[in-house]
């Protein structure tokens, strides 16, 4: 006799083509910059896959990328990105600006509507008018120009420290001290090293190392205060500067 | 035919069946609780150590980065938990407590046997719903005795155990450098290295070592043993400016209560008391 | 198999002995058959002008179109087989808003006319799953006239697709002479009327008929206001000035 048990108590198995592996990420415009960081552990669960596995990209000398979320659509993802910017430096002869580099993110991913990147990705760098901007994005393509945006493990962290901190949420101003539009750049980056090592001290999936990268405007150059810290400057082509800036950070 | 006598190979999944079906009828199933802890313990020449981490998680957050998982048992028996916060508390505290009575009834030390066999019957009674993963350790008149009780209530009996989610990276420590009749210095470094690895290696534990030697002769409990966790000084400072907080209404009480003691008049004609 | 050398021309995709595609370049000959067209580049924007060729009264003037907006910085005028050069602007515009929609910027004037190119030479025998092309060139020539970050810009296309950037261009039956009148006439500080005046002129000295506001067209694209075809109020206007 055949083994009915099958047709009678049906079981369904599912493979789960998605993994969320942890860490976060953030950016934050100034009025001539950006900064956008990213800490660089990868874990799956209560494993660290590998302590350093930079979620942060440089694109193009004024544009750079953070992505966060599944690692490996993130990598594709950053892959897929930069071949189109290579392809279109070729069609058009000059770097794709940042604003069409956000649109063309956007297209991207509503591309993979139905199957979708399982990323939060985070824009920043210089505008076309030599401003500083971050543009942040949903997994299927929602994007918005912001000041600055936090994403991933720690976001609901970090987020409402940014702000408190950049946007001057739920505080005050002082009579006839109006709160500025933007930060200075050694300020910003102060802000940036304390959400993380806040972050690291209260989320498990962060921590490990750090990774700053600051876009400068043409023209622009770092203050004092941030060339002490010795940050690594990226070969460019000149107008725009992009520097790294790493940091450790715990590893329990 | 009934499901007894089935002759049919592999695997049974009539009771996997049911829970779904129950599911689906709304009936919450019992969670597995992940266990974010390190806990080990191991024997040595005069005795039992015992270490732990510090961290406590909910979910991904971290809850305390310094709390307590050694648990005193009785002066020469404690006990590490993992798993649900407030099962190992209870339980620790409610067999501490019974093993106290015990020992007064009997008029003798307790033994670590007799905790075990508590915690067993306690655990084993609730099927698993008390999620305390324990290691006891501990001397007695009998010796040096070390136990892992699982929340479903089975217990082994091992010279050296671990627990919890770091249970995997400690006994790898143990497995390459446990060995009988270790000098004190040499087990409690070994246990230093078995929470260490938890501590660097699994998520769900962090902060510091906690380590606790228990010999025939006295117990130690090495609160914060090693840090090597210490947070970072911020970069800024954040502090705010008075009147940062807005505010709607504005309304000022006066707590101050004052009253007006008039003494009262001498009644014509009456003698004052004498008061002398 | 043995061609004879007069067999050389059927085949669209054969080179010649001596290395040419004829029928390449017979395409390029029936744009010598069209109307004359001009565009001239000024610092402000470029002007483009065609003349209408209206062979009998009763034909309708205004239904003769020979510029074409592509995007809002972009148009072109056309000489030669006027009904390719549909086919030609279609696949410029849906370049263009294709860009415009990936990038959310205007695309270039030389992208744009770069992708008009890589569709010129789109014929020949379709290779097996290949959808089926074009069986033969394209018998027009644009003036493609833009603005971008680079500034007015005029680039002047043909069936081989080849595309080469002018200051000023004309093609066309008139073209030889057009063309040696804007290469005495054009200089680099040109105002835009000055322009506008120079395209009617060049138009005016190689048509039979005398010019008016029927039987020429002219658009300009300048950096602020874009592609604009002169209505025959404005035309009018400027053939007054002239």
């Amino acid at each position: 006799m055949p083994d009915m048990s099958a047709i009678v108590n049906p079981q369904q198995r599912q493979f789960n083509p998605y993994a969320e592996n942890g860490g976060t990420i953030l950016a934050i415009a100034g009025a001539d910059f950006t900064v956008i960081a990213g800490d660089t552990r990868q874990s799956e669960g209560y494993s660290i896959q590998t302590r350093y596995a930079p979620k942060v990209f440089r694109l193009t000398d004024r544009a750079v990328l953070a992505v966060n979320g599944f690692a490996a659509d993130g990598n594709m993802f950053v892959k897929k990105v930069k071949q189109r910017l290579e392809w279109y430096r070729h069609a058009h002869a000059k770097d794709m600006p940042l604003r069409a580099i956000a649109r063309l993110i956007q297209t991207m991913l509503y591309a993979q509507r139905f199957f979708p990147y399982y990323v939060y990705n985070i824009l920043g760098g210089i505008e076309e008018d030599g401003t500083g901007a971050v543009y942040s994005f949903d997994p299927v393509g929602s994007y918005e120009r912001e000041t600055c945006r936090a994403a991933g493990a720690a976001q609901s962290l970090v987020q409402p420290f940014l702000d408190n901190q950049i946007y001057f949420k739920n505080q005050t101003a002082a009579q006839g001290s109006p709160h500025p539009a933007h930060l200075p750049l050694p300020d910003v980056l102060s802000i940036v090293i304390d959400s993380f090592t806040s972050a690291t001290e209260r989320h498990i999936e962060v921590g490990d190392g750090l990774e700053m990268y600051i876009v400068l405007a043409r023209g622009r150059t770092l203050p004092d205060a941030v060339a002490g810290l010795r940050p690594q400057e990226l070969p460019s082509a000149g107008g725009e500067k992009v520097f790294v800036l790493k940091r450790d950070l715990k590893k329990d | 035919m009934s499901a007894f006598h089935s002759t049919k190979p592999g695997f049974d999944f009539s009771n996997a069946n049911r829970n779904a079906f129950l599911e689906g009828k709304g009936v919450k199933m019992p969670k597995a609780t992940s266990t974010g802890t390190t806990i080990v313990g191991c024997l040595f020449k005069d005795g039992i150590v015992l270490g732990a981490d510090t961290r406590a998680t909910a979910g991904e957050i971290v809850a305390d980065k310094n709390c307590e998982k050694i648990h005193y048992i009785s002066e020469s028996i404690r006990c590490c938990g993992a798993g649900t916060a407030a099962d190992t508390e209870f339980i620790t505290a409610l067999i501490s407590s019974n093993i106290e009575l015990h020992a007064l009834s009997t008029g003798r030390k307790p033994r670590v046997v007799t905790a075990m066999t508590m915690l067993k019957q306690r655990l084993f009674q609730h099927q698993g719903h008390i999620g305390a993963a324990l290691v006891l350790g501990g001397v007695d008149a009998t010796g040096a005795h070390l136990f892992t009780v699982a929340p479903h209530g089975s217990t082994d009996k091992l010279p050296y155990v671990t627990m919890g989610s770091g249970s995997l990276a400690a006994m790898a420590v143990f497995e390459s450098g446990w060995r009988p009749n270790l000098e004190r210095a040499e087990a409690l470094q070994l246990v230093v290295a078995a929470i260490s690895a938890g501590i660097f290696n699994d998520l769900g534990s962090g902060s510091n070592v906690d380590a606790c030697v228990i010999t025939a002769t006295e117990t130690e409990m090495l609160r914060n043993y090693v840090m090597p966790n210490v947070r970072v000084e911020k970069e800024r400072k954040y502090g705010f400016r008075r009147g940062t907080t807005a505010w709607t209404r504005e309304k000022v009480r006066d707590l101050i209560v004052s009253e007006e003691i008039r003494p009262i008049a001498v009644i014509a004609g009456g003698e004052e008391m004498d008061t002398s | 198999m043995f061609l004879t050398r007069s067999e050389y021309d059927r085949g669209v995709n054969t080179f010649s002995p001596e290395g040419r595609l004829f029928q390449v370049e017979y395409a390029i000959e029936a744009i010598k058959l069209g109307s004359t067209t001009v565009g001239i580049r000024t610092p402000h924007g470029v002007v483009l002008g065609v003349e209408k060729r209206v062979q009998s009264p009763l034909l309708e003037a205004s239904s003769i179109e020979k510029i074409m907006e592509i995007d809002t910085h972009l148009g072109c005028a056309m000489s030669g087989l006027t009904a390719d050069a549909r086919t030609i602007v279609d696949h410029a515009r849906v370049t263009a808003q294709n860009h415009a929609f990936t990038y959310d910027e205007r695309i270039k004037v030389e992208s744009v006319t770069q992708a008009v190119c890589d569709l010129a030479l789109r014929f020949g025998e379709s290779v097996h799953d290949e959808d089926a092309m074009m069986s033969r060139p394209f018998g027009v020539a644009l003036l493609i006239a833009g603005t971008d970050e680079l500034g007015p810009q005029l680039y002047h296309t043909d069936p081989s697709g080849t595309f080469v950037r002018y200051d000023a261009k004309a093609i066309g039956s008139g073209s030889e002479a057009a063309q040696s009148e804007l290469q005495d006439k054009w200089h680099s500080q040109m105002s835009l009327t000055e322009a506008q005046v120079l395209v009617l002129r060049v138009l005016k000295q190689v048509m039979e008929e005398k010019l008016d506001q029927h039987n020429v067209q002219l658009a300009q694209v300048t950096t602020d206001k874009g592609f604009h075809i002169l209505n025959e109020r404005e035309l009018k206007e400027v053939i007054d000035t002239m």
